[in-house]
């Protein structure tokens, strides 16, 4: 709180400026929405879920040795049954599956978390530009993101994964390049409505230039909304980079819990009965990706009270 | 089509995986699919099976040792100067459309390749002027040159009467296949009634003419399937007889599986890491690409063969299945193999690998880090590996060669491509060093000129060049002295251990499965350790029997006999629980979803 | 795509209504232009593939570079890329999708050969998935909060958060290798099993099984997102003022729910579904690799390894064009059904 607020009393209002009327009226609503949010036992359950995960992946270093990864170093016996020395067992190579899923989640979010971003930079541009101007930019722009929403994802992320090479960045980018279109037609309804309001009107009336009302007035509006659907498309980016990587297309020098599933079918573990090599990556996977989408779920119902009760 | 979907769970008593025992159909798993039933096209191995089992050679391969033994030919003679070849050809081999091979096929198969229409197997007509038929019964082949390889043939006979209306240019897409209903016509112990190229099942019945004596089995089908573990699965489940390119894992798996006997087969195949010996633009001469002038000095790379730990290499990285490597001529080729002395011979020993890198003038400079012998420092060498390897060999075994460089106080990183791409860079020469491997042939002609300075820019993937190693393959090429010739071949060996071009890592094995309590007398190619299938010649599955058939395998002592029968019934009683099961359930849906239309119905004003 | 809020027609609807006709011709010219679109996206995207099919192809082939110069020749692979491309249109508009560079046999038939177990596979599921999703989001949506709406829609959520070829990887593990007590009955993979005959009845039975546990697989996994897309639809159809006023002249709830409400919320649901077909056809690549279904999935990634141009760009043509299909098919109905969206 400001000194000027502070002073605030009813003997005493003081005037604030715009910018903290502004700045109070924004925290207000953030409150509430965060009390509606903590109503939602659905989406408090997979916030907690995604602080575990998340502080899994930060403290890897801390919960296992990074030379555990290191294939020259391993000292299990191969695909060893859960033991007291390793706790869910070893992999091919005789390293603990433990120590591959602590470090893994580091791959996997972090490629879900770089491809998002990168998917609703380009999703959000292009749908505000798209729902925002009228004539053959907007027109053109539109058509482009119906045409990649046409093609496939998954063969034209083979492809592009294919042509760029296998590195981790590039499995990102593929990601954010295919999933655009998704995001781009949400923001452009969004715009397209939001266009609408009277108070756009009024700032085009007063002379405001194009990127000034988007930037002042469309996008925070538009914000909350691409807020609830970013955590959504990590979601989506999570299990693309798994299923990317199980289709032997994700970085060979990284460990994921999509590389991981595809050693274990590579290697036969259906056959060896290693389930501690199958199950656990899958189960983390189902864990991450549900957390994601239940805490945008909940984000989606404070954004559009209509959404309560579900 | 949806219709019977559903009530047909419950009554495919018929489509239950039948035991492959009750019939005398040999089922056959391969990763590998035919690219092409056209012996013309064709380089997959399920492709080459395919012609084993459809056609028949000129000269053989034996089941010891892969050297050449009659085939269609009884017997054969050469004149002194290896400049004339004489085939005898048996008479009484029928096409399986009641036509007579002769000599005639022979030379026209032949002839054909000369021609330019099958590419692949022209490097075993070196030297041949040409290839006719004087009578039906006899072959003779004109040389330019003398040709030591010679009389290894593997190319598989065509009958002139069918190939004979298809052109130069429709050959390129000719796909050989059954059509209408009618099978390929062939002469091999095998019929191919069923299969399309990229499709998933082929099946050869058996040839009951055929000249060898009708094979034991009525049926061989060749069933692709798209990765192993499946494939593992429907061998224990009966559902397949034959499990081929299996891991040394699995392998292990199923040691202890009644009715399956599985081992690690001994194959021709060896790993190496190769390095960029001076990449070069072949029309010009000048250097190409960027190798680190260290790997370019022989010396350098001789040492670092003293850096590798190959026995952990084996253990680790190939599971334990196979055999620490030295020349390019792997071990079941004895008679052309050199094998270096006991001193000559690498042992892991990083205190000698840095004493020889230090007499090479790769000093350690003040940063612990081994600079050239100006000087300068080495920097960071490229190691290439392959991201698509089986079991991840190339990686690991890349991984572990940047450990030992690293100890001995060398910078390098792994660099992850795939095989395609692999290719493209070896050839524009931006790597220091590559992961890859070879499979050599019986005759060691072709895997020799790999290393002949002609070849880079082609097949040369290290760049090597060596006038006195260029001078001995020409000679071995055109030796009709035998004696003489192993010896030429051993001194090219000597000479490439020397200047190391090539770190041979490992000879490799290939996992092999067999329902041993349904089929039984499969002999090892080389014998003892080879191959049971995927063999030069088709010996196997003419001998292969039922399993309670064997007896003693027509005398083949190192042939699979019978072991006890696994017990099948449970298979089809899980089956009718799980349909019966099935049935109840779909009941049930079906019941509800009627129950409520009723209901709905009843309410309708 | 949220689960939550159902999608809204694509276009704001403006006030003039036009007549179906017209809106039929402009979708199928929006479809037409699409199709141009993939056809050079289709071209110029497998050109920049690493790799260069005569060598991998060559490996164990060509020993000169007359033998290397031929192959290009055969294949026109020495021409421009502009004249490739003037090429591959015109053939491509002729029916003409070239040659299989590894298999030798027109790229065509390879396509119809393996064409028929991806759409039985995938047919199937998705229509499965359809009937049984839809199902489950109008129970769960009317009894909303209710126990069978509980776990309806968890299960769904965690279905929808799965990867489906690791559903399929445990499906295997538990029911065709066997775990524990349960035997394992299904096959492992596969589309037929040796000796059967697919033309004949007991063919087609033992086919019917084989897929049995990929359909079970793919129907999971897509019906997880139609239930809880019908659910969400519907939940905002019985907000609507119309169905209070429906209720209040006496028609029974489920008459409502049936008769007003659902055909209502089944419209965002179809989009859905026909969006849903690019899933639809990833689906299809990773169940067939799982259980060894040879279709067309698979035929595509294995086609990356040469790189096999023509059999990609077939593949890559058949798989967007079915998309492109699928949607127009989706908005022709959803047309037909409600008129508001017909600008």
């Amino acid at each position: 709180m400001s000194a000027a607020e502070h002073e605030a009393t009813d003997e005493h209002p003081v005037r604030l400026s715009a910018r903290q009327l502004a700045r109070r009226r924004r925290r207000e609503s953030f409150m509430r929405g965060w009390r509606t949010f903590r109503r939602n036992r659905s989406g408090m359950l997979g916030l907690v879920v995604l602080g575990l995960f998340a502080f899994i992946a930060l403290a890897a270093p801390l919960l296992a040795s990074a030379e555990g990864l290191e294939v020259t170093k391993a000292t299990g016996g191969v695909l060893e049954p859960p033991s007291s020395e390793y706790w869910l067992g070893t992999d091919d190579q005789g390293r603990s599956v433990l120590t591959l899923l602590i470090w893994g989640a580091r791959i996997s979010l972090f490629v879900g978390l770089a491809a998002t971003v990168i998917s609703m930079v380009i999703g959000t541009l292009v749908g505000l530009i798209s729902g925002y101007s009228s004539g053959w930019s907007a027109a053109v722009l539109f058509r482009l993101t119906e045409w990649f929403l046409v093609i496939p994802f998954l063969p034209l992320a083979i492809v592009l994964a294919t042509v760029l090479g296998r590195s981790l960045f590039n499995i990102a980018l593929v990601i954010g390049v295919t999933s655009w279109p998704s995001t781009a037609l949400l923001i452009r309804s969004q715009t397209l409505s939001i266009k609408e309001r009277a108070y756009i009107e009024r700032a085009r009336v007063l002379g405001a230039g194009r990127w000034h009302q988007i930037r002042k007035h469309v996008l925070p509006n538009v914000m909350p909304m691409v807020f609830a659907n970013t955590t959504l498309t990590v979601a989506i980016a999570i299990l693309a980079e798994t299923t990317l990587s199980f289709l032997g297309l994700g970085d060979p020098t990284r460990v994921s819990w999509g590389s991981m599933l595809e050693d274990a079918f590579q290697v036969g573990a259906i056959t060896t009965g290693a389930w501690w090599f199958i199950v656990p990556p899958g189960v983390c996977v189902v864990l991450v990706v549900l957390a994601f989408t239940l805490v945008g779920q909940a984000l989606e119902e404070v954004l559009n009270p209509r959404l309560k009760g579900r | 089509m949806l219709a019977c979907l559903t009530p047909g769970i419950a009554l495919s008593g018929a489509a239950a995986p039948a035991n492959a025992a009750d019939d005398t159909t040999f089922v056959v798993g391969m990763t590998n699919e035919v690219d092409s039933f056209n012996p013309f096209l064709g380089i997959e191995a399920s492709s080459f099976e395919s012609y084993a089992l459809t056609y028949d050679l000129m000269v053989g391969y034996s089941m010891k040792d892969m050297s050449p033994e009659p085939a269609l030919a009884t017997k054969w003679s050469t004149t002194a100067d290896g400049l004339t070849w004489t085939f005898d050809i048996r008479s009484g081999v029928k096409w399986n459309d009641g036509q007579d091979l002769t000599a005639r096929d022979i030379a026209y198969t032949y002839t054909r390749v000369l021609d330019g229409d099958g590419a692949y197997w022209l490097p075993y007509l070196n030297g041949v002027e040409t290839v006719t038929a004087p009578d039906d019964t006899t072959v003779v082949l004109k040389m330019k040159t003398p040709s030591s390889s010679l009389p290894l043939l593997p190319i598989p006979i065509l009958p002139e009467h069918i190939w004979k209306d298809v052109s130069q240019d429709e050959m390129k897409s000719y796909a050989a296949e059954p059509q209408d209903g009618q099978p390929v016509v062939g002469s091999g112990p095998f019929t191919l009634v069923e299969g399309t190229a990229g499709g998933s099942t082929y099946r050869f019945e058996a040839n009951p003419d055929y000249w060898q004596g009708a094979p034991h089995i009525d049926e061989v089908v060749i069933r692709v399937f798209k990765s192993d573990d499946p494939m593992v699965q429907a061998l224990i489940k009966g559902e397949i007889d034959f499990a081929e390119d299996i891991s040394p894992l699995q392998v292990k798996s199923l040691q202890d599986q009644p009715g399956v006997t599985a081992h690690n087969a001994m194959t021709p195949n060896f790993a190496e890491i190769g390095f960029n010996t001076g990449s070069i633009d072949t029309e010009t001469g000048k250097p190409i690409g960027d190798p680190n002038p260290a790997v370019m000095d022989p010396k350098f790379r001789h040492a670092l063969g003293y850096a590798m730990d190959l026995d952990q290499i084996i253990d680790k990285v190939y599971q334990g299945a196979g055999q620490a490597g030295d020349s390019i001529i792997p071990p079941p080729y004895f008679d052309y193999r050199w094998e270096p002395s006991a001193d000559e011979a690498f042992t892991f020993d990083l205190d000698k690998a840095g004493q020889l890198l230090d007499e090479a003038g790769y000093t350690k400079g003040s940063d612990g880090l081994r600079t050239m012998p100006d000087g300068s420092p080495i920097g960071t060498l490229r190691l290439a590996a392959r991201s698509d390897s089986a079991m991840d060999v190339s990686l690991n075994t890349m991984d572990y060669f940047k450990e030992w460089l690293d100890q001995l106080g060398i910078k390098a990183e792994v660099q992850a491509y795939e095989s395609s791409k692999l290719t493209s860079v070896i050839l524009d020469g931006t790597f220091d060093a590559f992961q890859w491997g070879w499979y050599v042939e019986p005759d060691p002609n072709t895997m020799l000129s790999y290393m002949t300075c002609g070849q880079r820019g082609d097949w040369s993937d290290s760049w090597y060049c060596n006038k006195k190693y260029d001078a001995l393959y020409e000679q071995q090429q055109k030796e009709t002295d035998q004696a003489k010739r192993e010896d030429e071949v051993k001194q090219m060996q000597q000479i490439l251990f020397e200047d190391s071009p090539y770190l041979v890592t490992a000879y490799e094995t290939t996992g092999e499965a067999v329902r041993s309590d349904h089929f039984a007398c499969f002999q090892p190619q080389p014998d003892p350790g080879g191959v049971w299938l995927i063999q030069y010649g088709a010996h196997n599955y003419i001998n292969a029997r039922p399993a309670d058939q064997a007896g003693d395998c027509d005398g083949v002592t190192s042939a699979i006999g019978a072991t006890e029968a696994a017990d099948s019934g449970g298979v089809s009683t899980g089956f009718w629980v799980g349909a019966g099961i099935a049935a109840l359930v779909l009941v049930g849906v079906g019941g509800v979803v009627m129950l409520r239309r009723r209901s709905t119905a009843g309410e309708r004003e | 795509m949220s689960l939550t809020t159902a999608p809204t027609a694509v276009e704001t609807p403006r006030p003039r209504r036009r007549s179906y006709g017209r809106y039929v011709v402009g979708k199928v010219a929006g479809s037409v232009g699409s199709l141009a679109f993939v056809l050079v996206v289709n071209f110029f995207l497998f050109r920049v593939l690493p790799g260069d099919p005569a060598r991998t192809l060559g490996r164990g082939r060509f020993s000169t570079a007359e033998q290397l110069a031929e192959f290009n020749k055969t294949y026109a692979l020495d021409q421009s890329l502009p004249q490739q491309f003037v090429t591959y249109v015109k053939n491509t508009l002729t029916g003409d999708l070239g040659i299989s560079l590894k298999y030798r046999v027109p790229v065509s038939d390879l396509i119809l050969d393996r064409m028929w177990p991806t759409l039985l596979l995938v047919g199937t599921s998705t229509i499965l998935a359809a009937v049984i999703g839809v199902w489950l989001g109008i129970r769960g949506a009317w009894k909303r909060g209710g126990a069978f709406d509980k776990v309806s829609t968890g299960s769904s959520l965690t279905l929808y958060s799965m990867p489906e070829w690791w559903l399929g990887l445990l499906l295997i593990a538990v029911f065709a290798v066997g775990w524990g007590p349960i035997p394992g009955i299904f096959p492992t993979g596969g589309l037929h099993s040796v000796e059967a005959d697919p033309g004949t009845l007991s063919g087609v039975l033992d086919t019917a099984w084989h897929l049995t546990l990929p359909v079970i697989t793919l129907t999971l996994a897509y019906l997880a997102e139609y239930s809880l897309i019908m659910r969400s639809s519907l939940l905002d159809e019985l907000g609507e003022d119309y169905l209070t006023t429906a209720r209040a002249k006496g028609l029974r709830d489920i008459t409502v729910r049936n008769r007003h409400a659902v055909p209502n919320a089944l419209l965002p649901t179809t989009t859905v579904i026909a969006l849903s077909m690019g899933y639809i056809v990833a689906g299809a690549i990773t169940i067939e690799t799982v259980f060894s279904i040879p279709g067309l999935g698979l035929l595509g990634v294995e086609a990356l390894e040469v790189p096999d141009y023509w059999v990609l760009q077939g593949t890559f043509m058949v798989a967007s064009a079915g998309v492109i299909f699928a949607n127009l098919v989706a908005n022709l109905l959803y047309g037909l059904l409600d008129p508001r969206v017909r600008t």
